[in-house]
């Protein structure tokens, strides 16, 4: 059986993740530079392609919400999108809201360039304040 | 001429797209599975271009992060360096300012000594014109000589004394101007100083049947100006025998040195005598303070003291004088002078 959930807290380097597969709930919370970006996000990949390796049309909503990232942390982002676009292609409704402060310039135009690639998933772009917590 | 950081990549996907398009007229199948590939080459490379504008972002966030922190760090040293101008100033000023008191505490001492001798002088040539006078007309008696010779033995022993009282002050002004160029610096062994300098007291300390305790640890040495170390026990040592032990009290002095730390030497110096008032404690290093006016003391003694503590010795000196316990001073200074 796959993972239901899986959850890693926050630390200063790195954003804190809630994968809540059952409810169809992802989030990606914080700054994220981590030390070693396999040990961090490797398990987190491996349980997404496996939990959207089993057919389902249960609708998946994705919230990422980072302040600041590096550049293997964006590759891994759009590893994600790749995941996520092609269950997409599937079938299975996808969203992705992309948070980010009004103020804050750059992650704006990453979020718009990063969803480039995305055709079946629904991405919109959102202030920070406007998520429902 | 227009230039594309992509442009050998994009070459690429034209010519994957051309054989693509030619592999797919040959052998569909094929094509089919060229066509998958060269998808996902295009994927990699917009990915590709994503990457480098992030980390082109990254860096030059990092970079105005730099220059902002350099700048902030630039305006800290500014700050300092005026604060240390502004120091520097304050310094020069209150050295200006004590200079300044001092001066004028001198004028107004050496005033009154210099006044009366002034007065007793022009007395004196008043009674001679009158002798000189009475001689010319041939009127001089006896008894206006006798009297003239009465008022000139009176009035030179005042001017005598009192020139002698100037004379004596502005010796002690001068040792206020410590000379550090003339003072010799050189390395000694402290306890064999200090005892020293207390044999050269011997004759005073004698006198009163004063005794001095000296608790020094051997071989200490000491780079500096020894000078100025004998010339503040000196001192210290006739305060403790004219104020301490005005009642004619045999006293007990103590000179204890320890080492805070290696580079670090402290001096203490105590008597059992009369004390310092605590009203008066605060004054005592200040110019002309003396609780002896009028009776030999011009309060220049511990402001010397004060001003070879911090002067050549580059160290510091305070004073204590808990109520029935005498008088206790501690110096504080360092093993070698720096400069
Ligand atoms: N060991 C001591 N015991 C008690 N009082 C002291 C002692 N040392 C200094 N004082 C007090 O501090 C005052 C200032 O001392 P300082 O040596 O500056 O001047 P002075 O001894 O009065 O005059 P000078 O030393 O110029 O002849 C003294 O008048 C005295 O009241
Ligand atoms: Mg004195």
């Amino acid at each position: 059986m796959a993972t239901e959930r899986l959850t890693i807290p926050a630390t200063p380097r790195t954003p804190e993740i809630d994968f809540d597969f059952a409810s169809g709930r992802l989030a990606l919370r914080g700054e994220s530079y981590p030390d070693d970006v396999a040990t961090l996000f490797g398990p987190v990949v491996a349980a997404l392609r496996e939990h959207l390796a089993e057919p389902s049309d249960a609708p998946l909503h994705v919230a990422i919400e980072l302040v600041y990232f590096n550049s293997s942390s964006a590759k891994v982002l759009m590893t994600i999108f790749q995941l996520l676009e092609a269950a997409a292609r599937q079938g299975r409704p996808v969203t992705v809201d992309w948070y980010c402060d009004p103020d804050d310039e750059t992650m704006r135009e990453f979020g718009e360039d990063f969803s480039e690639d995305l055709e079946h998933v629904a991405f919109s772009l959102r202030e920070a304040a406007d998520r429902d917590s | 001429m227009n230039f594309n950081l992509f442009d050998a990549e994009e070459q690429v996907i034209e010519r994957a797209q051309a054989l693509e398009a030619r592999l797919t007229a040959l052998a569909p199948e094929v094509g089919a599975e060229l066509a998958e590939l060269v998808d996902g080459f295009k994927r990699s490379y917009r990915e590709q271009r994503r990457l480098v504008r992030v980390s082109d972002r990254l860096q030059g966030q990092l970079a105005t992060a730099n220059q902002e922190a350099e700048r902030r760090r630039r305006e800290a040293e500014d700050a300092l360096e005026r604060l240390r101008e502004a120091q520097d100033v304050l310094v020069q000023q209150e050295k200006l300012a004590s200079l300044g008191a001092l001066v004028a505490g001198v004028a107004h001492e050496i005033n009154t000594p210099v006044g009366i001798a002034v007065s007793c002088a022009s007395h004196l040539s008043d009674a001679t014109a009158r002798l000189t006078a009475m001689v010319e007309k041939g009127e001089l008696g006896r008894g206006d000589f006798n009297r003239y010779l009465a008022t000139a033995t009176d009035t030179t022993a005042l001017i005598l004394a009192n020139c002698e009282r100037a004379a004596q002050l502005i010796n002690s002004f001068k040792q206020v101007a410590v000379d550090r160029a003339s003072a010799e610096r050189r390395g000694f062994d402290l306890r064999a100083y200090v005892q020293e300098t207390l044999l050269s007291l011997q004759p005073n300390l004698k006198r009163g049947n004063h005794t001095v305790t000296v608790d020094c640890p051997p071989g200490l040495m000491v780079e500096g100006y020894p000078g100025a170390l004998s010339q503040i026990l000196t001192n210290l040592v006739m305060n403790s025998l004219t104020h301490g032990y005005g009642d004619g009290r045999a006293g007990r002095l103590r000179i204890a040195v320890t080492q805070p730390d290696p580079e670090t030497v402290c001096l203490t110096y105590a008597d059992d005598g009369a004390g310092i008032p605590p009203g008066n404690l605060p004054h005592v290093f200040e110019p002309f303070f003396t609780t002896r006016r009028g009776e030999g003391g011009s309060g220049l003694g511990l402001h010397i003291v004060h001003n070879l503590a911090v002067g050549p010795l580059k160290g510091s000196i305070t004073v204590e004088s808990p109520p029935g316990q005498g008088a206790a001073f501690a110096l504080t200074f360092p093993r070698v002078a720096p400069g």
